[in-house]
């Protein structure tokens, strides 16, 4: 349902219902009111008729004139009232024309009402000085005065109600442009459009909507720019050692003997290479990504340098020197996981070494994590360098790595919890200081 | 032709440099801007072949600075990113084409071929002497309609003369373009190759201008 015809159902009802029930309420007081108002003119007119009878009794009691009944002359317009004066003993000395002889007068005083030749009458009774006074309207007459006073209280309310909507609904058709001008520009955008909603004068009410759409398109536009970065710096990495075995076996197929060779041993290192960075870009998604990567195993930290050692220089395991503190701690993440960062930080340290220079590896456990501390005695790295590394494909000049290892340790240490620092150390290379939480169980044991 | 490759990968230039140099091209390989520069100022190249990613420079900044300089050269831009901004980018910055990794060497040396077609002033792809035909591209050489064989060295050595439209080449621009920096040059070496050429294309072919160097005799046309 559309907001505008939420609002003028919600406000018209109510509007409707408020007013028609002070109608209904309005219209019963008035009618009641009404009612009680000629009542007591019916009875104002009998008292005040027998004041005049009294004044002159000889007029009337037989003793002084004639008695016997006299028309009183009443005016055509006044044929919905009556009136009748009688002695207490029934005999008639007036009455308006057209009231029959046993007429209207009834034996007990006071309010009545019945039926006289097909009519409904309301009549009042009253008894003074031996007279009985007879006053009676009309029902009909009675009836049609209260309903012309209705209509007359009841029509300019209806107007007013009608009114009142009509003005509720360009108020609301008004009150709601902004939000149809917010709609359109919207709905004018291109869909690849992420610049933000020019700033035009807007409703205070608006405003916060405006600014949260614009902070969600300023961050969709950083994701995406740095998506698109990510894919042209992805398509470069696997680009190249491909144009190596490209460019290669081109080469092995129009020359012979050695050079053929040579270019063949080229193209399988080029090769070699593309299957690392492949392989490293797929941890990299898989570690960045929704998977679940629980295997099962238990990482124990002894048993996670153990394997790092072995992958990262299988054939000179003696360049790593472990010095481990001997706690057999538990890590919180799979094995699998904790070997990949560990081993990209060992593979960091040999590239950057010199061939005979050892790297050491540190194992150090506290109540609730365990560090693993790579030292090894390359050339460091400068300031502005250490804010790069864990940039994806960032490698210092053309080194030889995918440039994504170190990204590949940081995605892990956020997932799971842990830290990456990376520090020059004072006597002249680089350590790489990786802490990972300790499982809970190992704690309590 | 004399090629100079400035790519930073050890394995990519070594594929080109062994891939011209198979398709009877001269090429020298450096790695950073900082030799390019020296290189460029050092040696008489033909045409540059500029891979974007340099490890001490960004290669348009380079390409723009030599502009800037009044280096002329065909520059091929070659590189792995394939974004039209990109590409826009490397034209606009003076480069002379552009090529995408991964590339067919053929092309590499097709386009190189192009270039310097291009910087000399020609629309086909061969050099007509008198009676004298030359295609770069494929080595086919006929005099009089009959095809000549000529090695490696001749042929660029002929092309070189032929380039220079009858303009005296010294000793040492002449052995730019026969050799790179990674080859042994003996000394009587291009007096060898003059003596070979003038064998097969006839004695007064190359003139040696004594003391200055050698030109394309233009008698014999």
């Amino acid at each position: 349902m559309s907001l505008r015809l939420r609002l003028l159902l919600m406000i018209g009802v109510s509007l409707s219902l408020l007013w028609g029930g002070v109608a209904i309420w309005t219209l019963r007081d008035l009618g009641a009111e009404m009612r009680l108002t000629l009542d007591q003119r019916l009875a104002m007119s009998a008292q005040m008729v027998a004041g005049l009878m009294s004044q002159n009794p000889a007029a009337w009691d037989g003793r002084g004139g004639k008695a016997g009944a006299s028309a009183l002359s009443m005016p055509p317009a006044g044929k919905g009232l009556a009136c009748e004066v009688r002695s207490l003993r029934g005999e008639v000395f007036a009455r308006t024309p057209g009231v029959t002889p046993e007429a209207i007068t009834t034996a007990a005083p006071g309010f009545a009402e019945r039926e006289i030749k097909g009519e409904r009458w309301r009549t009042y009774t009253y008894e003074a000085h031996d007279l009985r006074i007879t006053t009676a309207d009309r029902m009909a007459e009675r009836n049609t005065l209260l309903r012309d006073v209705m209509v007359a209280a009841v029509v300019p309310f209806i107007v007013a109600l009608i009114g009142s909507l009509m003005v509720l609904w360009l108020g609301v058709r008004s009150g709601l442009v902004p939000l149809e001008r917010l709609r359109q520009a919207l709905a004018s955008r291109a869909p690849d459009a992420l610049t933000p909603i020019p700033d035009s004068p807007m409703p205070r009410e608006l405003q916060p909507l405006v600014n949260t759409l614009n902070q969600l398109l300023e961050r969709m536009s950083v994701t995406i720019s740095r998506e698109r970065r990510f894919t042209s710096d992805a398509a470069h990495e696997l680009r190249t050692p491909l144009t190596a075995i490209k460019t290669h076996l081109q080469v092995a197929r129009i020359t012979r003997g050695k050079e053929a060779e040579v270019a063949l041993d080229y193209a399988e290192e080029g090769a070699a290479r593309l299957q690392h960075t492949l392989e490293q870009l797929l941890t990299l998604s898989q570690v960045e990504g929704p998977f679940s990567w629980d295997d099962g195993r238990i990482a124990r930290a002894d048993e996670v340098a153990r394997l790092a050692i072995r992958d990262a220089a299988p054939d000179a395991p003696e360049r790593i020197v472990l010095e481990s503190d001997g706690n057999p701690a538990e890590l919180v993440l799979p094995q699998a996981l904790a070997v990949t960062a560990l081993r990209n930080l060992l593979d960091n340290a040999l590239r950057q070494s010199p061939a005979k220079n050892s790297v050491r590896l540190e194992l150090q456990s506290s109540k609730d994590a365990i560090c693993f501390r790579v030292c090894d005695r390359g050339p460091g790295l400068s300031a502005e360098e250490l804010a790069l590394v864990t940039h994806r494909f960032w490698r210092r000049g053309s080194g030889r790595g995918s440039g994504l290892g170190l990204s590949i340790v940081a995605a892990i240490t956020e997932r799971f919890g842990g830290s990456l620092e990376l520090a020059q150390r004072p006597e002249g290379g680089l350590e790489a200081k990786l802490t990972l939480p300790r499982a809970k169980q190992a704690c309590s044991n | 032709m004399r090629v100079l490759l400035v790519e930073d990968d050890e394995l990519i230039a070594h594929g080109i440099l062994a891939g011209l140099r198979a398709r009877g091209l001269t090429v020298d390989g450096v790695a950073t801007a900082a030799q390019a520069e020296v290189m460029l100022s050092a040696v008489h190249c033909d045409v540059v072949i500029l891979d974007l990613g340099l490890p001490d420079e960004d290669g348009m900044s380079l390409l723009q600075r030599l502009r800037a300089g009044g280096m002329a050269l065909p520059v091929l831009v070659l590189t792995a990113r394939d974004a039209v901004e990109d590409r826009v980018a490397g034209l606009r910055a003076g480069a002379d084409d552009y090529l995408l990794k991964p590339f067919d060497l053929d092309e590499l040396v097709a386009r190189l071929h192009a270039l310097l077609r291009r910087a000399a002033g020609r629309s086909v792809d061969v050099i007509e002497h008198g009676p004298l035909r030359l295609c770069p591209e494929s080595g086919e050489v006929t005099l009089h309609g009959r095809a000549v064989v000529l090695s490696r060295r001749e042929l660029a050595l002929l092309a070189a003369l032929l380039h220079a439209r009858g303009r005296i080449l010294s000793a040492d621009q002449l052995k730019d373009s026969l050799y790179d920096f990674s080859e042994e040059i003996e000394s009587n070496a291009l007096n060898v190759h003059i003596h070979h050429l003038r064998r097969k294309l006839g004695a007064d072919i190359i003139e040696t201008v004594r003391g200055v160097g050698y030109r394309f005799s233009m008698v014999s046309a």
